[in-house]
Formats: structure tokens, sequence, C-alpha cells
């Protein structure tokens, strides 16, 4: 790839509303557009930098240099890379590494038989698997923990149904549990990037393969390599999450023996003595432990090109699923649904109602009224509308940015700055969030900032900023498939039919966009409206988001209220969603919704 | 507005690209529609409170805190008793500028919206767990954004005053219980504003008939397999109740071997209060070393659950320190804020706006009365550790206790 090439592309990305017209076509502004390319890639690592990088070098500088940020009186030492390297902290980091590992192992292996069914043949209702697939992505991972526990704890649903759970209690609270529930919350993610994958593999290369002789096994490995950026892509971001979420470090991890890095950094910052710089630490492994994952897949890919959609990919035809086949399939994925989603949910819903049954006092008992009351409360309903709110505008900046960083991305195999963006963005999501909300505070809380009057900290914008920055890795990772397999020759073959760039780009690239922009759109606003770390370090005084709010409500013994709030907001996300793809469905030309049929 | 300036909106700006324009636009358009303005000062002003006489507080009857059956004192007595001497002769031409309140109390919000509407100041809520505002705290050394700080455990704020960042040599004005006087530190960088109890054991009287009395009978066979305790590790109020016991028992090492001994038994571990509570609920415990709040909100509407205090339990002030680097307006209105808590009707606040949780406390004046049900502070065998002693200790004992005793 040349780079006057690149450029060329580059600018065919830019303007949606700046139409070439023949009246702009003279003028100032239209001779800047063409200058662009020249400010826009810097301004963007501008952008970039102030978002994310800042913040996180702050963190990260305190584990050299605990001076900077008044958290010790040392400028410059190795001494927090010692703690971090002893005792649990060092166990930690030994078990997440094993436990990302094996995560997005099994992720990988469950999405690839999903996104085959689902994308691949003729699955009856695959509309509602979609929508569980969203369901699950939006299960915050505590709520997964607490279903299981009220499922098999002793006396729990499953005991008292005169099954006995104590064994698959012993097993669950230990490195399995954690990784079969880090494992169903990557699989919404690891099935987007797979589905990414297939979507965009035309059906000459199966066809290729059988007509050469291959069975369908021979069949599967031709085509495997083939998608193996989407592979790659959604191992790497579910490897990093796990060594990132702390939903589950915070209860299953550390109410069994194990350990894990998130939990630990946690307990560095959030019990005293606080110890920033050894969770700065703490975080340099974090992003060592992506680094290394990071080589492994440029190893894996060695430098080959991906892109596979062009001007030939042919139309898939699905394989159809005889009587049998359509029943084995259903029992597959309406299994493995039962068991990541259904089952959790069921512990929880359950455990509520048995309360009631059990003569003692009921701590979970939700009723009507308790919706009611959080419909009516302002105290209770303005976190809602507030999270809301943040998270559509976050969101909404985040996909901008996120277009931006994944074409960046796709590109990574002829750039030097694409490799950068690369290590740095899988590396932000292996950080656990409290980790750029404690930077943000460091970056923009400084004395010399606030004495020009530049107090960011404390504002609802610098949230909106973590918030959009927080989501912005996952979100460029989600659409670096699908950009990365469109080919440059779309664009020019666009070009000689007598399109503009903007044209080219809004009729070429767009439409096989829009769906995985919607997509993405709807995880991230999801993403940020149950952000909780970030939103505790940032919030404007006053001003609680959703989940601050409901924390504080179940600190307070509130439970009803809490989980009337959590439950209300889930069923609104899930009804939007719902609305948004009805919409995309009736407004958006029909061709554009030409791979919507094959999903 | 001032943050629309940040991002230029010069008319060049879209040739750096409409993708990062659009970019910038969302984002400025979140500062634009979401940034709410913030809460201005009703119009009671400072005048109110800066003119109006500053009657020692001392001198106040408070013998009516924590009853019900008074009305509530209205808007301009209460900031006349709330306005503390010292808090009066500084305040006194100034507007007043916004508290900013780091809490994690049950009442906060209440009590902030009350202070604000009788003195005209307005307070900024930031509230949340302890950890998260802990961890705030901390990370904002350089340039701290808050004005008090209000939660549970004295540790913390004592690891706070040893860097130096608490304001020094201050006690509200009020007349302290001789516990609410124990409670002070030597150098007056905190106060209480209430105490709860750590390691109350709360059981379902239809199960059990004689509790046991001190924290030794518990080692006994018979009440094996039947306690349940809080990890220390996950809930705050539970270190202080850990620490307290290994105090009781002699020292660290004492109090270790003592847990260990009390895990031999079947000890059972839970997350926090109310998990531990649940598992009594479900039958699987059937004692729960807990926090008194957090029972006695349960134990109001299930009258078959008992408290009995094992011989001794830990008592845990809640307690207020203000931020030692803000500006002189900012501690004086702070310092009324507390004495505004701790006057009559910040007491009547106290027992009414948190009936899920924290109203259930006793106060730390004389005269003070917790609410109906629980019993007179006086008769309960409670000792308080010293937060200089056993917080730095924290970590290392909730390591400890993770590794050794959490199953």
């Amino acid at each position: 790839m040349v780079h006057g090439q690149h450029r060329s592309v580059a600018t065919s990305y830019l303007p949606l509303d700046l139409e070439r017209t023949d009246q702009a076509r003279h003028t100032g502004a239209w001779s800047a557009l063409r200058r662009a390319p020249r400010l826009l890639w810097p301004a963007l690592w501008v952008v970039f930098g102030l978002l994310l990088l800042l913040p996180t070098a702050s963190f990260l500088l305190l584990a050299f240099s605990p001076a900077a940020f008044g958290q010790g009186s040392e400028w410059l030492t190795l001494s927090p890379f010692l703690a971090a390297l002893s005792g649990p902290t060092l166990r930690g980091l030994i078990d997440s590494f094993g436990v990302a590992c094996a995560t997005a192992a099994l992720s990988l292996t469950l999405a690839c038989g999903l996104a085959w069914l689902v994308q691949r043949t003729t699955l009856r209702a695959k509309a509602f698997w979609n929508l569980l697939i969203w369901a699950l992505m939006l299960m915050p991972s505590y709520l997964s923990v607490v279903g299981w526990e009220s499922l098999m704890e002793p006396k729990g649903v499953l005991d008292r149904l005169g099954l006995d759970a104590a064994g698959l209690h012993q097993l669950f609270f230990g490195p399995l549990g954690i990784v079969w529930v880090l494992a169903t919350k990557g699989l919404p993610f690891a099935f987007l990037a797979v589905s990414a994958g297939m979507l965009g593999l035309g059906q000459q290369f199966e066809d290729a393969a059988r007509v050469h002789g291959a069975g369908p096994w021979a069949s599967i490995r031709m085509v495997l390599p083939i998608i193996a950026p989407a592979l790659w892509s959604g191992a790497a971001i579910v490897f990093a999450e796990g060594m990132s979420d702390f939903g589950v470090a915070s209860t299953l991890a550390a109410a069994s023996h194990f350990p894990v890095a998130t939990y630990t950094l946690y307990r560095a910052v959030g019990s005293i003595p606080i110890r920033f710089p050894v969770a700065s630490a703490v975080g340099w492994f974090l992003i060592l432990a992506v680094g290394l994952a990071l080589i492994v897949q440029y190893r894996a890919l060695n430098g080959r090109s991906f892109s596979i959609i062009n001007g030939r990919t042919r139309p898939v035809a699905p394989r159809q699923l005889g009587l049998l086949g359509q029943l084995a399939a259903q029992m597959a994925v309406g299994g493995l649904f039962l068991v990541a989603l259904g089952v959790p949910l069921l512990g929880a819903v359950s455990a509520s109602l048995l309360g009631d049954f059990s003569g003692g006092f009921n701590l979970h008992s939700l009723t009507l009224a308790t919706y009611q009351r959080v419909l009516s409360t302002p105290s209770l309903l303005s976190p809602v509308l507030l999270s809301a709110r943040m998270g559509a505008i976050s969101a909404s900046a985040a996909i901008v940015l996120g277009v931006l960083l994944a074409r960046i991305l796709s590109r990574r195999q002829s750039s030097v700055s694409g490799r950068t963006a690369d290590l740095l963005l899988l590396g932000a999501v292996a950080l656990p969030s409290i980790v750029l909300g404690a930077g943000y505070i460091f970056a923009y809380n400084l004395n010399v900032l606030a004495s020009i009057g530049l107090q960011l900290y404390g504002t609802l914008f610098l949230l909106g900023m973590a918030y959009a920055a927080a989501c912005l890795p996952h979100t460029a990772r989600l659409l670096v498939g699908p950009i990365s397999q469109i080919q440059g020759s779309l664009l020019e073959a666009a070009r000689v039919h007598g399109s503009g760039e903007a044209a080219a780009w809004t009729s070429t690239v767009l439409p096989l966009l829009t769906r995985a922009l919607l997509w993405a759109w709807l995880y991230t606003f999801g993403h940020i409206v149950f952000e909780l770390p970030i939103s505790e370090l940032l919030y404007p005084a006053g001003q609680q988001p959703l989940p601050v709010a409901v924390v504080k409500r179940l600190e307070s013994y509130d439970f009803a209220g809490g989980s009337a709030m959590l439950l209300l907001t889930a069923m609104a996300m899930l009804a939007m969603i719902g609305l948004v793809l009805a919409v995309f469905k009736r407004l958006t030309p029909r061709g554009w919704q030409l791979q919507q049929k094959s999903a | 507005m001032k943050l629309a300036s940040l991002i230029p909106s010069h008319p060049n700006s879209t040739s750096l690209g409409t993708g990062l324009a659009l970019g910038a636009s969302i984002l400025l358009a979140a500062c634009g529609s979401a940034a709410t303005p913030a809460p201005t000062a009703p119009a009671a002003s400072a005048s109110t409170a800066a003119t109006s006489s500053s009657v020692p507080a001392s001198a106040r009857p408070s013998a009516d805190a924590g009853s019900a059956s008074k009305p509530a004192a209205s808007a301009s007595t209460a900031a006349a008793a709330s306005a503390g001497a010292s808090a009066a002769a500084q305040a006194k031409p100034a507007a007043p500028v916004p508290l900013t309140l780091y809490a994690a109390t049950g009442y906060d919000d209440a009590m902030a919206k009350a202070f604000q509407t009788a003195t005209g100041i307005p307070v900024n809520l930031v509230a949340d767990s302890t950890g998260p505002l802990l961890a705030k705290i901390q990370a904002e050394k350089n340039n701290p954004q808050w004005s008090m700080v209000w939660i549970d455990g004295a540790e913390a704020i004592a690891a706070l005053d040893q860097q130096g960042m608490l304001l020094r040599g201050y006690t509200p004005n009020v007349d302290w219980s001789a516990q609410g006087k124990s409670l002070l530190p030597k150098n007056q960088s905190y106060f209480p504003m209430h105490v709860t109890v750590v390691g109350v054991l709360f059981y379902d009287s239809k199960n059990l008939s004689s509790p046991p009395a001190t924290w030794q009978d518990l080692l006994k066979p018979e009440w094996k397999n039947m306690v349940g305790m809080n990890n220390p590790s996950i809930s705050g109020p539970t270190y202080p109740f850990v620490a307290g016991v290994m105090d009781q028992m002699g020292g660290e090492d004492q109090g270790k071997a003592y847990f260990k001994q009390l895990k031999s038994n079947g000890l059972q571990v839970f997350n926090k209060n109310k998990d531990t509570l649940h598992a009594m609920d479900i039958g699987q415990i059937k004692m729960s070393a807990v926090q008194s709040s957090a029972g006695y909100a349960i134990l109001d509407k299930n009258p078959t659950l008992k408290a009995v205090y094992p011989s001794k339990v830990v008592l845990l002030p809640n307690v207020m320190a203000i931020d030692g680097k803000a500006p002189a307006q900012v501690q004086a209105e702070a310092k009324q804020f507390a004495e505004f808590a701790l006057s009559p009707k910040g007491q009547q606040i106290a027992a009414d706006e948190a009936r899920d949780g924290d109203s259930w406390h006793w106060p730390v004046l004389n005269g003070g009365k917790a609410l109906p049900g629980m019993p007179d502070i006086n008769s309960i065998p409670a000792a308080a550790v010293d937060p200089y002693v056993w917080g730095p200790k924290e970590d290392e004992i909730n390591q400890w206790f993770t590794d050794n005793i959490v199953p």
C-alpha cells in the first residue's frame, strides 16, 4: 500500500454532509477539504491522545513516579513493580492470564458454531436468537454470578427442588465458574466479530473448495484462515475483556480463593492504605499481557491481506437444514442460551420469588409498587434519564471516532501507526475502567488547568469524554472486522463509474457498514449506561448517573428499589434496540439490507 | 458555556474533516445539552446565617435530639442554631460558596437539602460507597475538590489525616455525650456524627433461644457451623470488627489465632451485610455477626429477629472531616454544616430519613435517643479501636483474612 493511495482513501472517508456540489467545488471550503487529510490524521491523534492516551499514561506514570501526582515522595522508583510482583498481586496476574486465555478459547469456539448456524444456515427464528445475543451482551456479569449463586447455594433453588448442588457449587466457585461467566459475557463480542467475517465471506470460497472435492471439514479448514482476522479480532477482545473484567472479579473471584489482577488492582485503589502506584504497576503488567497476545496475533496472521468483500463477492446460499438438522441446531442454540442467559436469570428471579416461602424475612421482594415508586420518585428516575442521555451522546461520539480508528487499525499490515493504535486500544481494553477513571482525575484535575479556568474534572463534559474513551477501544474493534474487509477496489470501481469521492463512499462503503455501525452503537450505549467505576469516580456532584444510584440504593438496603431501577433500564434498553432495528429495516434502502437477509 | 468554549467553533474547523468535526460536535452537544446549571442558592442568603445570633451550641438543650414528637424547627431557628461562633465570625460579608460533600451515609442527601434550605449555602453531594469516595479523595490530593467527607469508620479518615489532608483543631461546639467525646481524636481532625456497632449477633428467635454471650462462647461445639460474618475485604464496616476483636484478644497474633479457631468451629464468611443476613434467612447459618444498622432495619419489619451483643462488640463511629486545603470560607461553611447536622433539626433528619439503614444508629450527643426498639447504647458492652493503630494494618489483615478464614 503506497502512501498516496492511503491518503486518497482517507479523503473518501470524510464528508457525509459535505456533498460535493458545483458551487462548493471552487470555494475555499472545498479546497480546504481537499487538504484536510494532512490535518485530519494528526488532529485525530490529538483527540485520541486527550481521550485515552493522556489519562492512561498519567495513571501508568505513577508506577515509576509516585510523586508526580502527590501519591508518594519518590520521583523515580521501581518499588511499586516489586510490590506488584509479590504475594497476592502476583498470583492475581498469573490467574488472570490463565483465565483470559481459557475464556478467549471457549468464547471463540462457541461463537464460531453460533455464527455459522446463524449466518450460513436456514436456522429458524434468527431474529429471536439475535435479540438474545444482545440480551446476553447487556447482562452485567455480576448479575449472572448472582443468578448462578442463588441457584446453587445451600438451600438455594436447586437444593429446594431436591437436587444436590453442593458439587456444582464447589466447581462454580473457582476458575471454572469464572471462565464460564466471562466466556458467556465475551460470547456476543466474539460472535459479532466472527459473524462480520462470515458475512463478508462470499459463497465463492466455499464453492471453490467443494468443486475441488473438499468435504465439509476441508471446507471449514479452508474458510477459517480467510476469516482469521475476524477470529483474531474476536479472540483478542475477549482475552482483553477477560483480563479487565471487574464484575466477576469482585464477586466470584473474590469469594473463592482465586484472586485475579483486576481485583488486586481495585483493592490497591479502594482500600486503605490506598496505593495508586501499585495499581499502576499492575496496569503495566495487564498491558504487557495484551502485548504478548498481539504479538501472537501478528505472527499468526503473518502480514497477509484479508480484505474479502470486493466487487465479485457472491451472495451466500445458506445451507439448507433438514428437519433433523433444524431440530438439532435449534436445540444446540437454545441449549447454549439456556445455560448462558436463562439459567442465571432464572436463578435471580426464582430466588426472589422463593424468598416468600422460606418463612423468613425477604430481602429481595420486588413488587409492581416498587416499579411505581421508581417511576414516580424524581431522585430515582433522574439517574435513569441522565444515564440514557449521556449514553446516547457518548456512544455517538465513540462511533464516529471508532470508524476513523477502525480504518487506521484495518491498515495495520502496512502502517506503524496502525500497529501502535492496535496495541494502545487493546491495552485500553485490558485495563479495568477504574484505571481510566482515576487517570482522568490525575490528568484533568491539575492545578495548572484550574488556574486557567479549565476545571474539567467534575463536569458532565469530562464524564462524557471518559465514557466515550472507555468504549472507544471496544467500538473500534467491533468495526475493524467490517471495515477491513472492504477493499479499495470497491471505491475505485465506484469512482470509475463517475461517482464523486463522497458519493462513492456513501454508495459503496456506507451500505456495507450501516448494520455494523448500528449494532456497535447499541452496544456502546448499553455499555455506557451500566458503566460503574467511571461513573463513580467522575460524576459531577449532585448529578448521579444510574449505576451510582443503584449502588447507593443497594448500600442502604433498598434492594427492591435498586433492582427495579436496573431491570427497568434493561427493559427500556431492549425495547429501544427493538425499535431502532425496526426503524432501520423500514427506513434504509432495500439494497442496504442485502446483508440482513443472510443474518 | 465555559465548556463549549473548549472546542473552537471556528468556521475553518470544518476543514479538519467532517468526521473529526462530527465527533467533536457530539461531545460539544454533550456539554451543551447535558450540562445542567449548578444548583443555585435559594433566596435565603448567607446573611441569614451570618447575622443570626451565635448562641453557643453547647448552651442549647439537646435533649430532644432523638424525639420524634417535637415539630421540626423552622428554617431560621435552625440556621441560627447551626451558625457556630467561628463560622459566623468568618463568613460575614461573603456570598455563600457551594460545599462539596463526599458522603456514604444513608441520610446524607436529606441532610444536604435541609442545610441548603436553612442556610442558603448550596451543597453539591457526591454520594457513593466508601471505597470510591476514598479513591477520589486520594487521587485529588494535589487539587482537592471536596469540602467534607462523611463515612462509616475512622480508619480511612485517620489515614487521610496522616497524609496531612484534613483540617485539624476543630470540633463542633455541641453537647457531646461521654461516648461521643471518647471518639474525638486528640488532634481534632475529625468528629463522630453517630455510632453503630459491628459484631452484634442477629438471630431468629424461632430457631434459637439462648444465644452466646461472649466471643469465646462461639468456640464451643454447640455453636458449630452456626455463625456467619462478612468478608472484611469486601464489606467496609467489617474490618473495624475484625480489628476490634483482635484488639480485645490481646493483639493481632492472638486475634488471628482466635479467628482460626472460629473457622475450625465452622465460621462462614459472606460478602456483605445483606449476604450474611440472607444466609441466615435461608437457614444456612443461625446467627449473623453484622453491622447493627443493617440488622435493626430488618428487625423492624420482622419481630422474631433478635439481637444479642457478645462481649464486646465494636463501636463503629460514623465520622466527618473537613478538607484541610479548602479556602477559609469553605471551611467555615463546612463547620456550619457539621453543627447543623448535630443540631436538633439535623438529628431529627438523621433519625427519619434512612429508615432502611443508617437511621438505626445511636446519637453521640447528651440526651440523644436511638429509634424505638434499640437498646440504650450505655447498656451495650462495646469498645472502639484506635484508628491510628489499626488503620495502617487494614490491607495486611484483610489479606490474611481472605487467605486463611474465607472458605
